[in-house]
């Protein structure tokens, strides 16, 4: 079907450029609830997926393009989902910008070869040693838990030559950890995604979070207070690289698209903070290469090679990550898509970040930061209040602050990790975040 | 019978279902068919460019057999008979689903068509683009901060297919959706934005914006370049009807998802008939609620939709259902299993979920607060159905003073606290209700669209 999709938009005359995608997604599913499995699923999603560039002309009788696109399943009608997308292309008259070219594809790693083979296999494994792992501890219960094992491979093509194909696997699991004392009832619920099991450390995450179940019972509300605040791990990845494909505040303010729509006021060359830089200078790249990041690849939805952009170095913006779209609209290389966020190592060690007093934060309800200013007001699900010694638990409370302000100071840990869609300093300590809670 | 224009092959693969039903209840007495299409579309204009997209569209059929204990389902591209029977036989093959014996339930077959005047399926491409111009045109300019304007179009169109021993229903459900967003920037760089919506279960007819609604917006993103942090501490709060949605949404919606019963994941569980807030609290969720963005007719589990009376004058009555959960606790089901797509499971669903009316004018509750914040927008807001703790943010409040709204504006605005503490606060509901729509997920995956929101309610909860 592919080639015959491509024979009919090669007829085409009308065409500045296509883009043609197929897709095919295997999945296998398993839900588990007290005692039993709930569901057991295998799900099948294939589609052919078409985008056409068209010259229009604009309003003043400039030259122009407008793009449309359409989604056909196996067997579907080729040349009325084309004649629809070209008729949609038609409507629209934007600047003029391009495709991308045929360029080398870097091998970037992306396959578990285990969810590749038995996917359905690998979710059910995983799910045995999550129950293992949960009944090793009798004070504290597993009462959800999900696993699943997808694998994609995409095919695409296009106008200017570009004819690449990858494979990736995704392991997604969800547990719920819960604890009961008479009445009182705690528990923690956590999400992990990578590209292989191996990246996931099953055990070592249940025992942590049996832990905080535990120290649930004993957590109380905080007190307002104002000072340092350490992030670690998982939450430090969601801290800086969001939780979704959309990314998080840099994906935003650091992407060429909301440079062009005015969302974003960083301008290469200048500084991307509004305050005096108090802690480690910044530096991030945009990494589509990350071995197994989560929002890894080979190619971008355009056909855009995977790279590893600076985005910023020592403060200073150098770059956008930019569509070809955009980079067309702005003048800029194109990069594709953001991919995950890494950091360089930092000058200090855990142990001197660590120093008291501070604030953790294990565990937002939702990092939610506005996109276009920063600012964020944060409900705290788990923390400890770490001084004179003591690691005192809490919940509730609010983490208040603004991320680029936070990110002006901020120092890193000389210990690094991988968290899937965030690679870099294992911990981070803010020098002065406020926490807002009961009055003192 | 309503004239229900179906997929061509879905419409194809219709009268076979019986057939395919009946074969699979031989080996799995619980045996069901789901056909579910979704395809939407979206334009969105700027000052600079405009894009029309259609949204990745879902096509596929899922088939389900319980053996008591576990759902199995195979959930396969497409419509094609011979393929859906195929899955079929490899489904019943799977386990032994021959002991379990469903209860019986009434028959029911009907087609049914959300309500519309201006249906969006008897547009062009081109005249819903020209609508959005037009739009844009009308809220361009207004100031000279604005550095963008956005619109932003959004249609979602869903047919399915429920067949079961009991069911041969077949619905279309529209949804639309029109977002104004104005991005505005001060002399010295900083950016703002403000944005309003309009939505439905229904057709064009629910979109049209006033010139005065239009000017609000534009002033308000004007008023966010002088927004301040809110210093935190607890308020006397009045929260406009999309605030109150959300914290309905987020306290006792997701809290009465009775799949979260059954992991143990829900305190309301040990709160049935027990007061969890104020008697002023009524709470309801509603998918027959006719015109609402996350109204449906049957759900996709085949229960036809029908109102469940969440809280009642501040008892917790009881929360809505998917099969697996309703089956396992043994209670009775409501019509919220809802897909995210045909690939995904069924789960427990909010549709359209609201504090119900009360008795009290804005001007009378206004009058009650000397000192407070008037919460105009919500951004966002997260669940917590074990821990009852509650997290919405808000774009932007203004100052109560003295009963009066004043121009002090904080952005943005995070409300936090325990969720009886909250509801119990509740002094005053306003009359009226109207819902904004969302986009709802469990956790955070499992999209589905709903809508959410109630009268002003005037309450006392901690800021930040």
């Amino acid at each position: 079907m592919l080639n015959k999709i491509i024979d009919a938009l090669n007829k085409r005359s009308d065409l500045a450029g296509w883009t043609v995608r197929h897709l095919i997604n295997r999945s296998a599913q398993v839900y588990a609830v007290p005692r039993q499995t709930e569901a057991q699923r295998a799900a099948g999603i294939e589609q052919y997926k078409v985008d056409v560039l068209r010259h229009t002309t604009g309003s003043d009788g400039s030259a122009a393009v407008g793009s449309g696109n359409a989604t056909l399943l196996p067997g579907g009608d080729i040349e009325s989902a084309i004649e629809k997308a070209v008729l949609t292309a038609g409507l629209v008259a934007n600047p003029i910008h391009t495709i991308p070219g045929p360029a080398p594809l870097p091998d970037v790693p992306l396959i578990d070869v285990d969810i590749q083979r038995n996917a359905s296999a690998v979710t059910k494994a995983a799910m045995e040693r999550i129950q293992t792992s949960a009944a090793r501890n009798k004070d504290v219960h597993l009462t959800a838990a999900e696993c699943f094992g997808d694998i994609e491979t995409t095919l695409l093509v296009n106008s200017r030559g570009i004819e690449a194909e990858q494979e990736e696997t995704r392991i997604s699991i969800e547990f719920v950890l819960h604890g009961q004392r008479g009445d009182h009832e705690v528990e923690t619920f956590t999400e992990l995604r990578r590209r292989r099991l191996a990246d996931l450390n099953i055990e070592k995450e249940m025992e942590q979070r049996t832990h905080h179940t535990l120290d649930l019972f004993e957590a109380q509300a905080p007190l307002s207070r104002q000072g340092p605040v350490i992030l670690r791990g998982n939450v430090l990845g969601t801290f800086l690289a969001g939780d979704g494909p959309r990314g998080g505040v840099l994906h935003n303010l650091g992407s060429a698209a909301s440079k062009y729509a005015k969302f974003s006021s960083w301008e290469i060359g200048k500084s991307v903070f509004r305050t005096e830089v108090k802690g480690d200078p910044l530096t991030v790249w945009a990494n589509r290469r990350i071995p197994f990041g989560t929002f890894s690849n080979s190619f971008d939805e355009e056909g855009l090679p995977a790279q590893r952009v600076e985005l910023i170095r020592n403060n200073e913006l150098l770059a956008f990550s930019a569509s070809q779209r955009y980079a067309d609209y702005l003048g800029l290389p194109a990069t594709g898509e953001f991919g995950g966020v890494e950091l360089p190592l930092g000058q200090s060690q855990s142990s001197e970040l660590l120093k008291e007093p501070y604030v953790e934060v294990i565990q937002f309800s939702w990092f939610t930061p506005d996109f276009v200013t920063g600012d964020f007001a944060t409900e705290i699900r788990l923390g400890y209040i770490v001084e004179d010694g003591t690691r005192k638990p809490f919940r509730g409370g609010q983490l208040i602050g603004n991320f680029l302000d936070a990110l002006a100071n901020v120092h890193w840990s000389a210990e690094t990790g991988f968290f899937g869609s965030y690679m870099g300093p294992h911990t981070a300590r803010f020098n002065d975040l406020k926490l807002a809670g009961q009055a003192q | 019978m309503t004239d229900l224009r179906l997929p061509s092959d879905m419409a194809e693969l219709r009268p076979a279902l019986g057939e395919i039903v009946a074969q699979g209840r031989e080996q799995a007495p619980y045996f069901t068919v789901l056909l579910s299409s979704k395809y939407g579309l979206t334009i969105q204009i700027d000052n600079r460019e405009e894009h029309v997209t259609e949204r990745t569209p879902s096509a596929g059929t899922v088939l389900s057999a319980f053996d008591g204990h576990t759902i199995y389902e195979r959930a396969i591209n497409g419509f094609q008979r011979d393929e859906v029977e195929k899955a079929a036989q490899e489904l019943v093959r799977e386990t032994d689903f021959a002991n379990y014996k469903p209860a019986d339930e009434p028959q029911r077959s009907g087609d049914f068509v959300s309500p519309m005047q201006i249906d969006p399926a008897d547009l062009s491409i081109q005249e819903k683009l020209d609508r959005c111009r037009e739009l844009h045109r009308r809220l361009n300019g207004r100031d000279p901060r604005i550095v963008n304007c956005q619109i932003g179009y959004v249609e979602l169109s869903e047919h399915s297919i429920f067949a079961s021993q009991y069911a041969d229903l077949a619905q279309r459900v529209q949804r639309v959706r029109l977002f104004l967003v104005v991005v505005v920037a001060s002399e010295d760089g900083q950016i703002q934005y403000d944005y309003t919506s309009k939505s439905g279960g229904a057709g064009w007819e629910v979109l049209n914006f006033t010139d005065d609604e239009i000017q609000k917006l534009v002033d308000s993103a004007v008023a966010l370049l002088s927004a301040k942090r809110i210093e935190a501490g607890e308020y006397q709060v009045i929260a406009a009807p999309g605030v109150s949605g959300v914290i309905c949404h987020e306290s006792f919606g997701h809290g009465v998802e009775t799949d979260m019963f059954l992991k143990q994941r829900a305190r309301a569980a040990h709160f049935i008939d027990r007061t969890v807030g104020s008697s002023l609290v009524n709470i309801v969720d509603d998918p027959s609620r006719p015109g609402e963005y996350g109204s449906y007719f049957f759900d996709d589990e085949g229960r036809m939709a029908s109102p469940t009376q969440v809280v009642e004058n501040g008892l917790f009555r009881r929360g809505i259902t998917d099969f697996y959960s309703a089956t396992a606790l043994d209670i009775p089901r409501s019509a919220n299993g809802r897909r995210q797509d045909y690939s995904r499971k069924a789960y427990a669903r909010m549709s359209n979920t609201y504090f119900d009316a009360g008795t009290s004018t804005l001007d009378e509750m206004l009058a009650q607060v000397d000192h407070g914040i008037f919460l105009d927008k919500w951004s966002s807001g997260m669940e917590d159905p074990q821990g009852w703790g509650i997290q919405v943010t808000c774009h932007y409040g203004h100052e109560i003073k003295g009963g009066k709204i004043t121009d002090r504006v904080f952005s943005p605005i995070g409300i936090s606290g325990y969720v009886p503490d909250v509801l119990q606060s509740i002094s005053a509901v306003s009359t009226g209700v109207s819902l904004d729509a969302g986009t709802c997920g469990k956790g955070h995956k499992e999209s589905v669209p709903v809508a959410s929101g109630g009268p002003h309610l005037l309450l006392k909860a901690s800021l930040g």
